[in-house]
């Protein structure tokens, strides 16, 4: 069996074509979203517009339209990592790490020297 | 080093040969393969992306801010450069399977050029950030700098993440040419393509992964003010 399969080039190439034009849309949607819309939730506006396009990438540009078996391997490798982060961020970091030790929030050591050296005055 | 294909035979009990099915024919099994390489670069990226929300959680303010100071006019010029890119890709895989063998390496060339341009425009982002002290290990982001300590974790991991991806992106040039030498081999031809269409696969996550750095970098600061960047 051969990797060849029939192609309808200029019908192919017309839905890439036409997913670029979307990106681009929506590409110009996430410069003027700040100024337009939604400005109190930009974080939200701006990565839903992401998954936007990521959604028009992943399902023309790479394939994935009726690959129902990679679809769920992609859904499960995401759903790992949320699991990964519950697991050490939300329960690990959380509630066990000293926060002295902690590289996430500013040392409590530089706080406390900042605080003390007034005293010594 | 070529790789001449040799069938492997397998003899029943009457003695009679048979081709056994070899792996270099099967598309969908090489496919597969590579997506399951890929979704372990969705889920190292997808950590790196979850530990820098939780970051934002933690410095909500200094992230906007730090955000904010981002050159947002190169970084969307970024943004348009691989949107393009993965165009060129597409359409060259496209005339692969077509038969246009000379438009596919065309295309090709336009993909690996775009690539350069991205890192060209991504080093003189990084060096005007150098120049204003912003680095990692650096000026600004040393420890006993008067920086905000949120800003210093939002730069780290934006120094991290676009470094990576740039790492990514030099990968995926080194690849393409390789798909050349293939191509030139004859090895990569319309009928056997599966070489192609992983590159291709490769690009797409590439471009994919910056879809979400791009808008959680340069822009979630963008109500706050600032536009030209360091």
């Amino acid at each position: 069996m051969g990797t060849n399969t029939s192609v309808n080039y200029q019908e192919e190439k017309a839905v890439y074509y036409k997913v670029l034009a979307g990106l681009l849309l929506l590409t110009a949607i996430t410069f003027i979203q700040p100024h337009l819309f939604m400005a109190q939730s930009t974080f939200l506006a701006q990565m839903l517009i992401a998954v936007i396009k990521a959604w028009l990438i992943v399902i023309y540009y790479m394939h994935l339209k009726g690959e129902k078996l990679i679809g769920a391997m992609v859904i499960f490798a995401l759903l790992l990592v949320l699991v990964f982060f519950v697991i050490v961020i939300g329960v690990d970091v959380s509630h066990f790490q000293f926060k002295g030790e902690s590289y996430i929030t500013e040392p409590i050591t530089t706080g406390a020297a900042h605080s003390a050296t007034p005293a010594h005055h | 080093m070529a790789h001449a294909y040799v069938p492997e035979i397998a003899v029943d009990r009457e003695g009679n040969e048979h081709v056994v099915q070899g792996w270099q024919d099967d598309f969908y099994g090489g496919k597969l393969g590579f997506w399951l390489f890929m979704l372990t670069e969705v889920m190292m990226f997808g950590g790196m992306f979850l530990a820098l929300a939780y970051y934002n959680t933690l410095h909500p303010q200094e992230f906007l801010e730090a955000s904010a100071s981002l050159n947002r006019l190169l970084g969307g010029t970024n943004t348009v450069i691989l949107l393009v890119s993965a165009l060129t890709m597409g359409l060259g895989l496209l005339k692969m399977r077509a038969g246009d063998v000379k438009g596919a390496k065309l295309m090709i060339w336009a993909t690996i050029l775009l690539a350069v341009i991205f890192l060209v425009i991504k080093g003189f982002e990084w060096t005007a950030e150098y120049d204003h002290g912003i680095f990692l290990m650096h000026g600004q982001m040393l420890p006993e700098s008067t920086m905000a300590f949120g800003k210093k974790l939002f730069f780290g991991m934006y120094f991290t993440m676009t470094g990576l991806h740039g790492f990514h992106i030099i990968i995926g040039i080194g690849l393409m040419l390789w798909l050349l030498k293939r191509i030139n081999a004859n090895k990569v031809n319309p009928h056997h393509y599966i070489l192609y269409f992983n590159i291709a696969l490769y690009w797409d996550i590439v471009h994919l992964i910056w879809v979400f750095v791009f808008p959680y970098y340069y822009m979630i600061g963008a109500a706050t003010g600032g536009t030209s960047g360091h």
